[in-house]
């Protein structure tokens, strides 16, 4: 549907050093072409929620540049493209189900009318009918999960952004959201997704990139990966690029 | 403008959706304070000036509780939606600086108007205070408001903890208040208190509303709102500058 040439994403030099000196990207250059599912794989503190954040506008960039569809990334516009499911629950207190999603589309420009219809179809979708009226602390942790992940959707954005969205979550939610997740990926939306189950990377992601310490060690298909590290398991390629 | 109008809407649903804590009672604390200050000490002290005592401290009292609102709401929303994490949704929307900031001050602005607006009906009925300089009112009013919802923002966006935000409510806002003249004229304190009050900005507030409500102050009216105009652009240009860098809300 937004299949075209230009980069969905595009990191040139990013750069983040924290306040308290911690380098948590260096130099960083990634490209990610529209209508990918790139998975961004690597321990904790490799650098991943820092550079979702650095492209979300959660952050202060030290230096580089980051391209979505071809624009800066702190341009409205750009900033319209991109949905973003955090990887903590990070629900407003205050507002129900149905307000969440619409709050959010009203944040996001969306016209009243259309806010009412894709909130509605985003509750159906995510199976939050019966709580559209409740407020989201009193949501189970699936519903909660749901509901970030129909926020983040519910404005259409052509690049969905997915931190660790399965993380905490049983069996058959995982697999319900896998399924949202795929149907998405085949409309044509570019998915970056960020995960530490090797399965799901594998499963879903038609590229990955291992990151350590705030460098690309590496960037393949699975099999590419499996390749290029001489092994017959994405746990052992994970391995080997850790410990290199 | 779709942006700044929903979060404008979301600012005002939380006031709305909380009105017992929000609105009720402030109102029904300052109303307290006419009650016992007003109607029972007012029968010893009669007049300040021209003015009967419990018509006198309507105005320092409806400015108290509008300022404090105004503080206490914004400080309250943009440190809670820092500490969930929920301000996110917000800050990675597409929305100018300006917006957000706009956004964000509307809360407490319209939170104190309803504070105000219920405490000057329910003063009208008790004790039948006037509005001699309604235009001079309605801008002492909106320069205060400015001040301290501001305020608020800025605070809430540099408190750590909750603890810091009441702190800066309790012993700095609500002590400068009471010393502010709201319950007397400084002209009757001993030196050197008469000369500290005017080192009080919200002496300067106070006189402002009590001119338009009452049309007489213990200082000329033009130099209250100059004082209360000259810090609330510099509160809001602070708030404003922290959305415009993203200090202490983004890392």
């Amino acid at each position: 549907m937004f299949r075209d040439d230009t980069p969905a994403l595009e990191l040139r030099g990013l750069t983040k050093r924290y306040d308290d000196g911690t380098l948590a990207l260096e130099d960083f250059n990634l490209q990610i072409h529209s209508g990918a599912f790139f998975g961004l794989l690597g321990p904790n503190g490799a650098g991943k929620t820092t550079l979702i954040s650095a492209v979300c506008n959660l952050l202060r960039v030290t230096a580089g540049e980051v391209l979505v569809f071809g624009q800066p990334h702190d341009t409205l516009e750009a900033r319209s493209w991109v949905g973003l499911a955090e990887q903590d629950i990070n629900l407003d207190r205050f507002l129900t189900v149905r307000e969440t999603l619409e709050y959010h589309g009203g944040y996001f420009g969306m016209q009243e009318d259309e806010i009412e219809q894709r909130a509605e179809e985003m509750i159906q979708a995510f199976g939050l009918t019966s709580k559209r009226d409740v407020r989201a602390p009193k949501l189970s942790g699936g519903q909660r999960r749901r509901l970030l992940l129909a926020r983040a959707l519910m404005h259409r954005p052509r690049l969905v952004i997915l931190d660790e969205p399965t993380a905490g979550v049983d069996f058959e939610l995982r697999q319900e959201l896998w399924d949202y997740i795929r149907r998405l990926h085949a409309e044509g939306t570019t998915i970056l997704l960020t995960t530490h189950y090797l399965d799901e990377a594998e499963l879903l992601c038609e590229e990955i990139a291992l990151i350590r310490g705030g460098h690309l060690i590496a960037r393949d298909s699975a099999e590419g990966l499996r390749e290029h590290f001489g092994v017959n398991r994405l746990e052992d390629v994970y391995v080997k690029a850790m410990a290199s | 403008m779709t942006g700044l109008v929903w979060l404008c809407k979301r600012e005002t649903l939380r006031v709305s959706k909380l009105w017992t804590q929000t609105v009720l009672a402030p109102v029904v604390s300052s109303m307290l304070f006419i009650l016992v200050f007003g109607l029972s000490l007012g029968g010893r002290i009669k007049q300040v000036g021209d003015v009967d005592y419990e018509v006198f401290i309507v105005p320092g009292l409806i400015t108290m509780g509008m300022v404090q609102a105004a503080f206490a709401n914004n400080a309250s929303t943009i440190f809670q939606a820092r500490f969930d994490r929920y301000i996110n949704d917000v800050l990675s929307a597409p929305m100018k600086p300006w917006q957000m900031t706009f956004g964000y001050t509307i809360g407490g602005i319209v939170r104190a108007l309803a504070i105000g607006l219920s405490l000057l009906v329910l003063a009208v009925a008790l004790v039948d205070v006037p509005i001699e300089r309604p235009f001079e009112l309605a801008l002492a009013i909106s320069l205060g408001l400015l001040l301290f919802a501001s305020l608020g923002l800025v605070v809430g966006i540099y408190a750590e903890t909750w603890d810091h935000t009441s702190f800066i409510q309790n012993i700095v806002i609500l002590p400068l208040t009471f010393v502010g003249g709201v319950f007397y004229s400084v002209d009757v304190l001993p030196s050197p208190w008469e000369e500290l009050s005017h080192f009080n900005p919200v002496f300067y507030l106070v006189n402002a509303v009590r001119f338009g409500f009452l049309g007489q102050s213990d200082v000329s009216v033009w130099l209250s709102l100059g004082v209360t105009a000259a810090l609330a652009i510099p509160a809001y240009a602070w708030a404003q500058h922290l959305f415009t860098t993203g200090k202490r809300l983004k890392s």
